[in-house]
């Protein structure tokens, strides 16, 4: 085999000249939908299942739609190359921390119908506000928790895990002494999740001046870091990255780690709502269960990703498209999504409808009841991304604390000099 | 214009205006949107770009994440090209040896991973690597060596990654070496042994003249292609750990595509093509010196 033969390569220009134009004409013609249904693009678990939310929409409208689903990895990138190129699609879910990045690129269209946020949880509407209006419908909450193997964690004689961190540490250190081998909770490197909950719960403000620069070296966010940091060096987190763990469900059920903080999509795997591991390879019910994190001084404020349903401003078919929305968040559409996905409604009122053991809702509902507020701007998904690299050199011993905090902020000032220089030029608030 | 010039340009004509439309025209583009600042706000707003002339290069050249990236990209070709034609070239002297038997099944299969998707093979290896169940680790294991932290250990990513790309793609140059090999002369060999050259020389002095040519050609494909590495850190290591393995195009590619800071992302595809042009330029030189070429 060389190159390839003139043969083929006739064949392939032929084909790409008679291909193009007419992959050219479908794009052209409306905004991508070939066969006139809405599209509709979702990232995880929400992206693989919604397409059973659809037949009862079509039946209801007689539109049909189309569901493409994105990796979380690269989704953000997807999205902003196909705003610049003109095919977002009519309905997207969005991460509420890029809710304010898309409203400032005039990507979305912001809804009208306040009745779309009647009976949200409080404080959800508000993290999906660009300019003090709503860009987007909640569709899930998604705070972070610990889910913890209560059978590991007896070891240690406790039932639960402690509230604050001096504590909860202290029982790692224990379980560590009886399991050398194992880890106590598993933070990966790559992601910002833990590190900012644990910010989050320490109650520091990350960006200063009107967030035009970062606020690291805040005693608050040193506090976290430190407490971070020492979870590696004491050997109570294994120090990976999320491409090194190839399956952490089974590695949870192992007893690689008995701590495993997450959002509500873990309970999918962990009650096994998909049946798709099979009694054998699941994790009893009585040896798990979900608790808060823990705070300096016992639970606190933390963060979540909750995933909101937002419109297209380039949609052509906009009425279908809040349709489509209204019936995603309906109270109906959302219990019939919680138990294939265990993603939690943004509605409240349907709650009280949910299929779902009180012991484990109980957690959420008070970790909801207490959001920690984050900055809502075009900066904030690289600023986090930033501040973990510098963490996981932290961690990895490359940089002293102090090193790795003024670092945060030289790399989030950096981030920030555009928006600084608009800021001051009165070009945007 | 003479009736034969005016049938050149006829025929050349079309292949001029491909090359005009998806080379030159994109090129030329890229060369001005890196003396803007467009990012983000730019998408949002026309207004917000403005003309920033080498603010760019200033800028890359101050970062220190460019820089980390250029010399990871550098570690990975001058340790990567020596391995894969290496292991190419050793492949085929040994594919091309009398004494080997079922000649196509080995051809077949070590060619085999380079025509594999990159992303599947990646996921795989990633297993290979895994510290605690990596087949890998087991075999150090069983011949009492501590377990190594692969894609975890700023130290051994590289290798680790490195090991990987040799596997996928030296299955190329073994082919194109072998084809070379076979056209060296079998007389001059014969002459060379008889004269009382040990194998050592006549590799040297016989076959390697023989195929210098396509080893340089060789070569030079190979530095252009680790130059521009970027799927393997992708799917295995995400660039990481603690940016060992982001190379100038991951680096280019998170700042252009992830966070549309296209302004400063094509000034780092500048740097990069002058990079790979000047890096070919003083290969073919070597080439041409001793006549290769």
């Amino acid at each position: 085999m060389g190159p390839p033969t003139r043969r083929a390569v006739v064949a392939g220009v032929a084909a790409l000249a008679a291909g193009a134009p007419l992959a050219g004409c479908a794009r052209a013609r409306d905004g991508g939908d070939v066969d006139g249904s809405l599209r509709f693009w979702a990232m995880g678990y929400e992206g693989d299942y919604s397409p059973i939310l659809m037949p009862a929409f079509t039946r209801a409208t007689g539109v049909r739609v189309e569901v493409q689903s994105l990796p979380w990895t690269a989704a953000h990138e997807k999205l902003l190359t196909a705003h610049a190129g003109g095919a977002l699609p009519d309905v997207m879910m969005l991460p509420n921390g890029w809710v304010g990045e898309f409203a400032m690129i005039g990507a979305l269209a912001p809804p009208a119908d306040p009745a779309l946020f009647a009976s949200m949880f409080p404080g959800v509407a508000d993290t999906v506000a660009y300019a003090g209006r709503p860009h987007a419908v909640p569709w899930s909450v998604a705070p972070q928790m610990q889910f913890y193997r209560r059978d590991l964690l007896a070891m240690a004689d406790h039932d639960e895990p402690p509230g604050d961190w001096d504590a909860w540490r202290a029982a790692g250190l224990k379980l560590k002494r009886r399991r050398p081998d194992d880890y106590y909770v598993l933070l990966y490197l790559n992601w910002w999740d833990g590190l900012f909950s644990f910010a989050g719960q320490a109650g520091a403000r990350l960006l200063r001046d009107r967030d035009t620069h970062g606020n690291f070296r805040s005693p608050e966010f040193a506090r976290a870091l430190e407490f971070y940091k020492s979870l590696f060096d004491l050997g109570l987190a294994p120090r990976a990255m999320s491409t090194q763990i190839e399956d952490p469900v089974a590695a949870f059920a192992r007893g690689m780690f008995a701590i495993y903080p997450r959002g509500p999509s873990l309970l999918v795997d962990l009650l096994d709502l998909l049946n798709l591991r099979g009694p054998a390879r699941r994790i009893a019910r009585d040896r798990w269960s979900v608790a808060r994190l823990p705070g300096p001084d016992g639970p606190g404020a933390t963060t979540g990703v909750s995933g909101a349903l937002a419109v297209s401003a380039a949609s052509r078919r906009a009425d279908d498209a809040w349709a489509l929305v209204r019936h995603l968040t309906s109270v109906p559409s959302e219990l019939r999504f919680q138990p294939l996905i265990g993603n939690l409604p943004a509605r409240a009122d349907a709650w009280p409808a949910m299929r779902l053991e009180p012991d484990l809702l109980r957690p959420f509902a008070e970790q909801l009841a207490d959001p920690a507020p984050s900055p809502n701007i075009p900066e904030w998904e690289r600023i986090r991304t930033e501040v973990t690299l510098s963490a996981e050199r932290v961690v990895r011993g490359l940089m002293t604390l102090k090193e790795g905090l003024a670092d945060m902020d030289r790399r989030a000032d950096a981030v920030l000099a555009r928006r600084r220089a608009l800021v001051d030029a009165g070009k945007i608030a | 214009m003479t009736r034969q010039e005016r049938t050149a340009w006829i025929f050349a004509g079309p292949v001029l205006a491909v090359i005009a439309l998806v080379f030159v025209l994109p090129t030329a583009m890229a060369l001005s949107l890196s003396v803007t600042d467009y990012s983000i706000y730019a998408l949002a707003d026309w207004s917000n770009l403005s003309f920033v002339g080498l603010g760019n290069f200033a800028a890359l050249f101050g970062d220190p994440l460019f820089w980390r990236a250029l010399g990871n990209t550098v570690l990975f070709a001058v340790l990567g090209v020596p391995m894969a034609v290496g292991t190419s070239l050793g492949a085929a002297l040994l594919l091309n040896d009398r004494a080997m038997r079922w000649k196509p099944v080995w051809r077949v299969a070590l060619f085999a991973p380079y025509v594999t998707s990159v992303v599947a093979t990646a996921v795989v290896w990633r297993f290979l690597f895994n510290e605690r169940y990596g087949l890998l680790n087991r075999a150090l294991g069983a011949i009492g060596l501590p377990a190594v932290d692969w894609l975890g250990d700023p130290a051994t990513s590289v290798p680790a990654i490195l090991l990987f790309v040799t596997w996928k793609i030296f299955g190329y140059n073994m082919i194109v070496f072998t084809a070379a090999l076979s056209a060296v002369p079998g007389d001059l060999m014969e002459a060379a042994r008889l004269d009382g050259a040990g194998p050592w020389r006549r590799f040297r002095h016989v076959t390697l003249p023989a195929i210098g040519p396509v080893l340089i050609l060789a070569a030079v494909m190979s530095v252009a292609g680790f130059l521009q590495l970027f799927a393997e850190p992708y799917v295995m290591t995400l660039g990481g750990p603690a940016q060992s393995t982001t190379t100038v195009l991951y680096f280019m590619f998170e700042e252009g595509f992830k966070w549309w800071n296209l302004g400063l992302a094509s000034a780092v595809a500048l740097v990069l093509f002058f990079l790979i042009l000047a890096v070919t330029l003083v290969q073919a030189r070597i080439g041409r010196r001793y006549e290769w070429l």
